[in-house]
C-alpha cells in the first residue's frame, strides 16, 4: 500500500531527513537494508531500522504492534465474540446489551456516595466468574486513587458472588468450577496498584502495557477514580487538558490491543450556565470524547438510577439498582438468594425506630 | 518544557520528549519506562496480599464500633457533619484517646493531634473523659488503662485561618507523624476556615484552597497510616432538588458543597433526635450517629446518648422517646 512518507509515525526531525533525502511515499523505501537506508538519509542505523519497521506497519516501541486492518465484518465477528463483563444488576447488563463491553472504555460518573466505586468492586469480582456460568474468568487490575478499595468491602463482595455461584451450579463442570472459584481466588486474582497523585497514575498507565503483557488473563482495567489526581491540576488546565488527552489514548489502545474492558470512575463538579447551576461531569468537555460508553449514577428521591447517556450503540435508558451487603444488585432483588441481614438503601426515614443495625 | 526530573519525564508526551532529546523513537520509550519505574512506589500486589485487620482507630463503644464495622478507615477521610451541639467534639475527643490504646484494643499505639479552628480546646472535658476511661473501656484490663498517659499524647493546636492549618499541616503534624507520635488528626472543624473567609463570588478561589488543604490531609494520612476526622458544619437544604447529592429527606447538608464531598471518603453525620435517655442518675439528650456513605458500610444509624465517659450507642430498648 503506497502512503506518503509523512504520515508515518515517526519523528519530525526523521521525517525532514528522509524528505530532504527524496523519499517521498513508502514505495521509495521498500528494497531498503538499514544500513544503506541510514547513508543515504544521514539517519542512524537504529532509526533506520525504525523507519523500515514503520513502513511495515509493525508499529514502534511499547505501543504494541498495529495488526493489520480488518474489515468490518471481521470487526463485528471479533465483537460478538467478547463477552461483556455483567454487573449482577441483570437490568443495568439488559441495557447494556450484555454487560460491561470489553475493548471499550465506560466511564462511570456520579456524587460521592451514589455507588461508582461499588460498582467498580463488583466488576472486578464479576470478571472472574467461571465460563461455564457464563462469565469472562479474566483477572483485573485495579488501580485507587481515592484510597477506597478496602479489603472488607471486598470480601463481602466476592463472598456473596461465590455463594451466588455455588447455589445455581447445576451440572458437573459448574460444579467443579466453584470449587476453585473461592473467595480467596478471587481476591488473588485482583491486581492492585495505589497511586496518589496525577504523577503517579501517569506513571502506571506507562508501565501497565508491560504488565499485560505479561499478564494476558487480565480482562479489566479499572481506574478509580481519574478525576481525584486530576481535579488538583487547576492552576495549568492547558496541561490538565493534553494530559487527559494522553491518557485516553492510552486506554482505547490498551482496550483493544489488550482486549480488556476499561472502566473509570468520574466525579460530579458545579457549573453555572445562564444563571443557574448544573451538576456535571469533571475534567470538561474535551474528557467527554474520551470515553466509548458514559453511564451516570444519581439520586432520584430515595432511589438510585442509573442512566447510559453517551453510546453509539444504546439507547438513552434510565434503570434503578440498589447498593446492598452483597453488593451492586437490581433494585427489587427478585432473582437474588433472599438475604438475612437489613437492606442497605430503605425509604424508611432515618429515625426510625425499627430501624436497627445488623 | 523543561526536563528537570523523572515526573517531568512522566508527563510529556513522546513526541516533545524526542524532539528534547533527539533520541530515537525506542529510546525514548526506554526513557519513559526507567522515569515511570521510579515514580512507582510499589508494585501491584493482589487483593489476597493486602493486610487484613489494620481497620483503624475504634470508638470505644462495641454498639457504635458495630456500626463503623472496626471504626475510621486509614488512608483517607472521614467527615462527622452535624449541627451545634450534637456532640461531633465529643467523638473527636473520645478518639483522641481511644487512639492511645494498643491494636488489640482497637486503638493505633499513639497519640493524637487535634486542631481547634473555633473555639479553644475543651480541656475540661478531657480530663472528664480521662478520668472515666476505666469506665468506658470495661472491655480493656484496668491497669493497662491506668497505665495509658493520655493527656501527654493529645498534642492540642489552634489554627484561626487557613495559612496557620496550612502551616502546622506542613510542619508540626509532619513532625508528630513521622515521630510516630500521633496517629491520628481531628480537625474541628473544617467549615470554619472556609465559610469565613471567601465570599460569595470567591468560590474558585475556595474551591482551590479546600483542594490544597484536603490533598495535604490524604498525603499525610495515606503516607503514615493515619486516619483523620475532619469535623463539619451543616448548612440549611432549601429545597429537594438542591439536594440532589443525597437521598435523604433532610432539612440539613453537610457545608462547604460538591467540592468538598468529593474529597471525603467516610461521612458521618449526627442528629440531635426527640427524647432523653435516662440511666440511674444520669440524663442525655437522644441523638443518632448515622453513615451517609462509605465504601465499606451500609447506610444506616445508631442511637447515642453522650455520659460522663463518652458516647455510648443506646440499644433500642433503653431508649425513652418521646
Amino acid at each position: 500500500m503506497q502512503r506518503p512518507v509523512s504520515s508515518l509515525p515517526l519523528s519530525q526531525a526523521v521525517r525532514l531527513k528522509l524528505g530532504s533525502a527524496g523519499f517521498q511515499l513508502t514505495s521509495d523505501l521498500q528494497d531498503f537494508k538499514p544500513d544503506k537506508l541510514s547513508k543515504e538519509t544521514g539517519l542512524s542505523e537504529e532509526e533506520a531500522v525504525e523507519v523500515l519497521k514503520a513502513v511495515k506497519g509493525g508499529g514502534g516501541g511499547g505501543s504494541g504492534d498495529f495488526s493489520a486492518s480488518l474489515t468490518a465484518l471481521e470487526l463485528l465477528q471479533k465483537e460478538e465474540e467478547l463477552r461483556s463483563i455483567v454487573t449482577f444488576s441483570s437490568q443495568l447488563d439488559e441495557s447494556l446489551g450484555g454487560g460491561i463491553p470489553v475493548g471499550k472504555i465506560t466511564e462511570v460518573c456520579g456524587v460521592p456516595g451514589i455507588g461508582k466505586t461499588q460498582l467498580c468492586l463488583q466488576l472486578a469480582v464479576d470478571v472472574q466468574v467461571p465460563q461455564c456460568f457464563g462469565g469472562v474468568e479474566g483477572q483485573v487490575m485495579f488501580i485507587d486513587t481515592e484510597g477506597s478499595f478496602l479489603l472488607q468491602r471486598v470480601t463481602d463482595i466476592a463472598a456473596a458472588a461465590v455463594r451466588h455461584c455455588s447455589l445455581l451450579a447445576e451440572d458437573d463442570e459448574q460444579r467443579a468450577a466453584t470449587e476453585t472459584f473461592t473467595v480467596e481466588t478471587v481476591l488473588s486474582n485482583i491486581f492492585l496498584v495505589r497511586c496518589h497523585d496525577h504523577v503517579e497514575l501517569l506513571a502506571e498507565l506507562h508501565l501497565l502495557p508491560d504488565f499485560l503483557s505479561q499478564h494476558p488473563k487480565i480482562r479489566l482495567l479499572v481506574i478509580d477514580s481519574v478525576a481525584f489526581p486530576f481535579r488538583l491540576l487547576f492552576d495549568e488546565l492547558s496541561q490538565r487538558t493534553r494530559l487527559l488527552n494522553g491518557v485516553g489514548q492510552q486506554l482505547i489502545t490498551m482496550a483493544i490491543n489488550y482486549n480488556i474492558a476499561v472502566v473509570i470512575t468520574n466525579q460530579m463538579t458545579t457549573r453555572i450556565r445562564d444563571g443557574q447551576s448544573h451538576i456535571v461531569p469533571a475534567l470538561g468537555e474535551c474528557w467527554g470524547h474520551a470515553p466509548t460508553i458514559r453511564l451516570l449514577l444519581q439520586w432520584e428521591g430515595s432511589r438510585r438510577l442509573a442512566t447510559i447517556f453517551k453510546s453509539p450503540c444504546h439507547m438513552e435508558t434510565m434503570v434503578q439498582y440498589q447498593i446492598t451487603p452483597e453488593g451492586f444488585r437490581d433494585a427489587d432483588q427478585s432473582e437474588m438468594p433472599q438475604s438475612k441481614q437489613p437492606r442497605m438503601d430503605t425509604d424508611q426515614s432515618a429515625a426510625d425506630p425499627k430501624e436497627t443495625s445488623s | 518544557v523543561q526536563l528537570k526530573s523523572v515526573q517531568d519525564v512522566v508527563c510529556a508526551s513522546a513526541p516533545d520528549l524526542q524532539r528534547l532529546t533527539g533520541l530515537s523513537n525506542s529510546d525514548v520509550q526506554q526513557l519513559i519506562t526507567a522515569a515511570a519505574a521510579a515514580c512507582r512506589r510499589h508494585p501491584p500486589i493482589t487483593a489476597q496480599q493486602l493486610q487484613h485487620g489494620v481497620s483503624g482507630v475504634r470508638l470505644g463503644c462495641p454498639v457504635l464500633d458495630r456500626l463503623l464495622r472496626g471504626g475510621l478507615p486509614v488512608g483517607g477521610i472521614t467527615e462527622l457533619a452535624g449541627e451545634s451541639g450534637t456532640g461531633k467534639t465529643q467523638v473527636g475527643l473520645q478518639l483522641s484517646l481511644s487512639v492511645q490504646y494498643p491494636a488489640e484494643h482497637g486503638g493505633l499505639g499513639a497519640g493524637a493531634l487535634y486542631v481547634c479552628t473555633e473555639d479553644s480546646f475543651p480541656i475540661k472535658r478531657l480530663h472528664q473523659l480521662i478520668g472515666e476511661q476505666v469506665c468506658l473501656r470495661s472491655d480493656v484490663p484496668a491497669d493497662l488503662v491506668n497505665s495509658l498517659r493520655f493527656s501527654d499524647h493529645v498534642y492540642i493546636e489552634h489554627a484561626a485561618d487557613l495559612d496557620s492549618l496550612q502551616v502546622c499541616l506542613t510542619r508540626r503534624a509532619r513532625l508528630l507523624l513521622a515521630r510516630g507520635l500521633v496517629r491520628l488528626i481531628v480537625v474541628d472543624s473544617v467549615a470554619a476556615l472556609f465559610r469565613a473567609e471567601f465570599q460569595a463570588d470567591d468560590w474558585l478561589e475556595r474551591n482551590r484552597r479546600l483542594l490544597t488543604f484536603s490533598s495535604m490531609l490524604h498525603h499525610l494520612s495515606q503516607e503514615f497510616s493515619t486516619p483523620v476526622l475532619c469535623i463539619n458544619q451543616v448548612t440549611d437544604v432549601f429545597s429537594q432538588s438542591h439536594n440532589s447529592m443525597g437521598p435523604s429527606s433532610s432539612t440539613v447538608s453537610p457545608a462547604l458543597g460538591l467540592a468538598w464531598a468529593n474529597q471525603v471518603m467516610v461521612r458521618l453525620m449526627m442528629r440531635r433526635l426527640q427524647g432523653m435517655v435516662i440511666r440511674g442518675e444520669q440524663s442525655s439528650a437522644l441523638r443518632r450517629l448515622e453513615v451517609v456513605f462509605a465504601p465499606h458500610l451500609a447506610r444506616d444509624g445508631q442511637d447515642t446518648a453522650v455520659w460522663t465517659e463518652g458516647l455510648r450507642g443506646v440499644e433500642s430498648w433503653t431508649s425513652n422517646r418521646k
